[in-house]
């Protein structure tokens, strides 16, 4: 299980002649995850959530807040004893094209980190024969549906997208890990060929009992990894809202979380558009207001408390999700089947 | 909702151009030959209306558009067929002076990752200029023309939600990526083109700056009288925007219609399985099947028969080898062997007198699916 | 399973033999290619066994100094009657041996510099980088002019180690500079997710991306070696105690009056074509580098 809270990140990002400018990515997010379970986090680019996923994946460093792994807080450990733990993280690239590199087979790609791995299990006792990192490496490639015998000998670039996205996968796998971050993992994937990915790693979580933190602005495809997950709905590294994945989706009480489900386009002729979409306005410079609620100054229900007053995440008037909003109100916003009588 | 909009709209559509495509093939020289990434498409943009034209990786569906101002770079070109646009001719005709002054003036291009496609070194301003320059403007015809260019664009950027002399004067990394999306559509419209072709014009976007841009073309089509086909792979923006719908695969137009006619009803198997594989927020989710097998590349479409056998639950012998039939019924064509065979059902049971022809056919695709 | 299991060794070995098959491949897509490695061979040849064909000293024809081209000496003979073309061949060694020496020292160094810089990152890529920008902005030809008053090059090692040591700025900050763009790449942040080592990353993933980078700087610092050293023997500013290429050209322009007379002329561009023809059949190899280490290229 991984924990984390309060975690902030700021970037300094150079500019001008009046010096840099603080950008905060992240402030003050609290998660969890459980073994085997699954949590997404959705939110426009620049966010926040590829953030956070780099610094569980140990990628990235955070300012404050702690993250536990296992009980253990990553605070009281030197930065070499945490790498061990950030390994139960994996990355899942959004790009499968980067993310393997393409002078080596797969083969090479996969027995580095298996051969790292055998002599980790030789160190703790459990010595495996020379063979098992061949045979690991079959045994992985089957497991995300690939043909080893076809993919084994051959580089990246003589493998199609998806093949790709799942040798990346196989990869991650190699080592053992806890926790997938999927990362956009199949934005870049054509549309026939998602669905297969994304049922594979609902399928690792299943079999393996392997937890995924799936980071997507498709709402929908977090809903696919499963529906008894956990929903983070991040805004200028913000948690504005939080909760059952099915509660969000139907019934959002943050304008923001209503306004991203409502931008869905509708599937004219399958599904009727939900009753109350929610249209933000738009201003301009919105990411240089920094009082009171982020999300203000692209609010249609905004009040004065809004424009001076930060709300926080909580249970606020009773609803069963957790939001960060003075306002809280259930707003159907998400399109429903035709239904076929 | 797409097509209820369509309906009321200004008087000025019917000034709108048409456009026809006839029988256009494309094809690539590859080392092993030359390859078509296009066959055969037939396809009407009808004046006023915007068609999306929907396909994955390798399904010729930019090699389309870029037809449409006879584009195609080398090692392509165009083998066979006809473009012709009404007031300007075949376009799959044109070359030289002819063909460049048709680009802007005729056809306006929104090119992929428009966001990405402005001079870092110049404001948009003075690409303006330069656009109006390379038409001829501010030589022979003066000064003004090139003033009334600037007082166009500051008015379709206006018109669009932005500040349009502020836009003007600024450089590609002051605008956010919807607002270069908006500075790219207004490029394409800015010397009056009336018929544009949006190549993915929302890749890249978030979510909710996709749904004002589909918004803004929407409204800019109906106000200015356009002639519009987008370019996608994703379903959700085509049911958004168009009126239309084309579906194409390995190079094919596999099916095409009235855009809610075609998503309610999907009739070609890959149509069928795409919109399975989407992942819906409402309804069971479990229902989401994966298409099997994987597109097909330039190199692997298959030479004879349908291209899509290789993935299609209802492949049969005659889908090997031999042309696929060419269904149409309606306003709605379907190129398919199984839609070809239901439709000769259909066609028993209505002289049967028993039920009609609409209730059978959605009888067969419950049995289909 | 043990039938279907791939054995470990096996797949490499197979990786291995289709590397040396697609280099083939890659070399015969153009006959230039086939040219310029046939030019670089047969210059490593002569270089090695060159000196080995003709007796030490090498015989003198008193009775014809600066002799026309003929059947018996097809480039003349010199000032002292010794044949143009062993002077050439037997002289191909000390030039070739110093190139190769300045070479290895020029990518190893400028390599691992540039590597580390760009991995590492912060204070150590700052010292680095100040160090290289210093050396890159002393200029060479004056510096060694200085060194040779002091030191005398007898050995072709020893020229090819001086002239190393002063010529790796330049690889070092292209290398530097595409460690810094390849790190970024999801392999090698996957590579430091993994927890795989700093050695494997940076021997097994960073290198052979840039192989055909430091392949192409290799050959181009070995032209640059041949360059310098020539140009050093040529003004004179080194006794010439070993044959060699530069010390004939100023024989020949300086000795012979190449330049006025007509009769040293052979002399003269006897070496010039050895240099023309060595840098020709490296600028031809240097093109099918690109193809050699990239395997979409390569397997084509």
């Amino acid at each position: 299980m991984i924990t984390g809270t309060g975690i902030t990140k700021t970037f300094s990002r150079r500019g001008g002649v009046l010096g840099g400018r603080e950008v905060p990515a992240l402030r003050g997010v609290d998660f969890a995850i459980e073994k085997g379970g699954a949590a997404s986090f959705i939110g426009e680019s620049g966010c926040g959530k590829t953030t956070l996923g780099r610094i569980l994946a140990g990628l990235e460093s955070h300012d404050s807040g702690e993250i536990t792994i296992d009980g253990v807080p990553m605070s009281s450990l030197t930065p070499r004893r945490r790498q061990p733990y950030f390994r139960r993280v994996q990355l899942v690239h959004q790009d499968p094209y980067s993310a393997l590199n393409p002078t080596r087979t797969i083969h090479q790609t996969l027995s580095a980190p298996l051969s790292l791995r055998a002599r980790q299990m030789e160190r703790a006792g459990t010595g495996r024969p020379r063979s098992w990192i061949g045979e690991r490496a079959e045994e992985l490639l089957s497991l995300v549906g690939l043909d080893p015998g076809y993919v084994l000998p051959r580089y990246p670039h003589q493998l199609s997208g998806g093949m790709r996205q799942r040798v990346v996968i196989a990869r991650a796998l190699t080592v053992d890990p806890e926790v997938l971050v999927a990362d956009e993992a199949v934005s870049m994937i054509d549309v026939s060929l998602r669905l297969g990915i994304l049922a594979l790693l609902k399928d690792l979580r299943d079999r393996l009992g392997v937890s995924v933190l799936f980071i997507t602005h498709d709402v929908a495809t977090a809903r696919y990894i499963g529906t008894d997950g956990e929903l983070y709905v991040i805004y200028r590294g913000q948690v504005v809202e939080r909760g059952p994945v099915e509660t969000v989706i139907s019934a959002p009480v943050h304008p923001y979380t209503q306004a991203l489900l409502s931008a869905i386009p509708v599937l004219h002729g399958l599904e009727t558009p939900g009753e109350q979409r929610v249209v933000p306005t738009e201003a301009l410079d919105a990411s240089r207001h920094d009082r009171g609620c982020l999300f203000a100054p692209r609010c249609p229900f905004r009040t004065a408390r809004c424009e001076s007053e930060r709300p926080v995440l909580g249970h606020d008037g009773g609803t069963p999700q957790e939001h960060a909003c003075f306002h809280p109100e259930a707003r159907t916003v998400v399109a429903v089947p035709v239904s076929h009588s | 909702m797409a097509a209820e909009q369509s309906s009321e709209q200004s008087s000025d559509r019917s000034s709108a151009p048409g456009v026809r495509i006839r029988g256009l093939s494309v094809v690539y020289r590859t080392g092993a030959g030359e390859l078509p990434a296009v066959s055969g498409i037939d396809l009407d943009l009808p004046p006023g209306t915007i068609t999306g034209v929907v396909g994955e990786s390798g399904s010729g569906k930019s090699t389309l558009a870029l037809s449409l101002l006879n584009a195609v770079q080398p090692p392509g070109r165009i083998a066979a067929g006809s473009v012709e646009i009404d007031g300007l001719g075949d376009v799959a005709a044109l070359h030289g002076d002819g063909l460049r002054r048709a680009r802007g003036r005729h056809i306006g291009y929104v090119f992929q990752a428009a966001q990405n496609s402005l001079n870092p070194l110049k404001t948009v301003g003075g690409q303006l200029l330069d656009l109006g320059r390379s038409h001829g403007m501010g030589r022979s015809h003066g000064p003004d023309d090139l003033r009334g260019l600037v007082r166009e664009a500051r008015g379709l950027l206006d018109r669009m939600g932005l500040d349009g002399a502020r836009v003007l004067d600024s450089y590609q990394h002051e605008l956010s990526g919807g607002m270069r999306q908006r500075v790219g559509i207004m490029l394409a419209l800015v010397l009056n083109a009336r018929v544009v072709v949006l190549d993915e014009p929302t890749t890249a976007l978030d979510m909710i700056t996709q749904a004002t841009i589909l918004r803004i073309i929407r409204e800019v089509h109906e106000e200015r009288g356009l002639t519009t086909l987008v370019i996608t792979h994703d379903l959700g923006v085509v049911a958004e925007v168009a009126d239309n719908l084309a579906v194409m695969y390995g190079g094919r137009l596999v099916e095409q219609g009235p855009t809610g006619e075609v998503l309610g009803d999907p009739r070609h198997p890959y149509t069928r399985g795409l919109l399975a594989a989407i992942p819906r927020l409402a309804g069971d989710i479990g229902e989401a099947r994966a298409l099997p097998g994987r597109p097909p590349t330039l190199d692997s479409v298959p030479a004879d028969g349908c291209v899509f056998r290789e993935r299609c639950a209802l492949r049969m012998e005659v889908c090997e080898t031999g042309r696929v039939p060419v269904v149409s019924w309606g306003s709605r064509t379907a190129v398919c062997h199984a839609v070809q065979g239901a439709r000769e059902d259909v066609k028993q049971t209505v002289t049967a007198g028993t039920v009609t022809a609409g209730t059978a056919i959605a009888d067969m695709g419950e049995e289909q699916a | 399973m043990s039938v279907t299991v791939v054995p470990a060794a096996g797949a490499s070995a197979t990786v291995r033999r289709n590397f040396w098959r697609g280099v083939w491949r890659v070399m015969r897509r153009k006959p230039s290619r086939m040219v310029g490695a046939a030019i670089v061979a047969g210059f490593a040849l002569m270089g090695i066994f060159g000196p080995l064909l003709y007796p030490d000293p090498l015989p003198r024809d008193t009775q014809a100094l600066y002799a026309p081209p003929s059947w018996r000496h097809p480039f003349g003979t010199d000032f002292e009657g010794t044949d143009v073309l062993a002077l050439v061949v037997t002289g191909a060694r000390y030039v070739l041996l110093t190139a190769a020496v300045t070479a290895v020292i020029t990518v190893v160094l400028g390599t691992a510099i540039g590597l580390f810089s760009g991995f590492k990152r912060g204070r150590w890529d700052s010292v680095l980088m100040r160090l290289t920008d210093m050396k890159l902005t002393i200029p060479g030809l004056p510096l060694l002019l200085v060194l040779s008053t002091i030191w005398k090059f007898t050995g072709a090692i020893e020229m090819g180690l001086v002239l190393g040591l002063l010529g790796w700025g330049g690889v070092a900050r292209a290398v530097r500079s595409q460690t810094l763009s390849l790190r970024e790449r999801g392999f090698i942040e996957a590579a430091r997710g993994l927890g795989l080592s700093t050695g494997h990353i940076v021997g097994r993933e960073l290198l052979p991306s840039m192989a055909p980078y430091i392949a192409m700087n290799t050959l181009i610092a070995v032209t640059g070696a041949v360059y310098a050293q020539v140009g050093l023997f040529f003004l004179g500013v080194l006794p010439f105690e070993a044959n060699n290429w530069g010390v004939m050209l100023n024989l020949a322009v300086f000795g012979g009056g190449a330049l006025t007379t007509t009769a040293a002329l052979p002399y003269l561009l006897a070496p010039l074509l050895a240099i023309l023809l060595l840098t020709l059949g490296i600028v031809l190899v240097v093109d099918a580098m690109d193809e050699i280490f990239n395997p979409r290229l390569r397997e084509e």
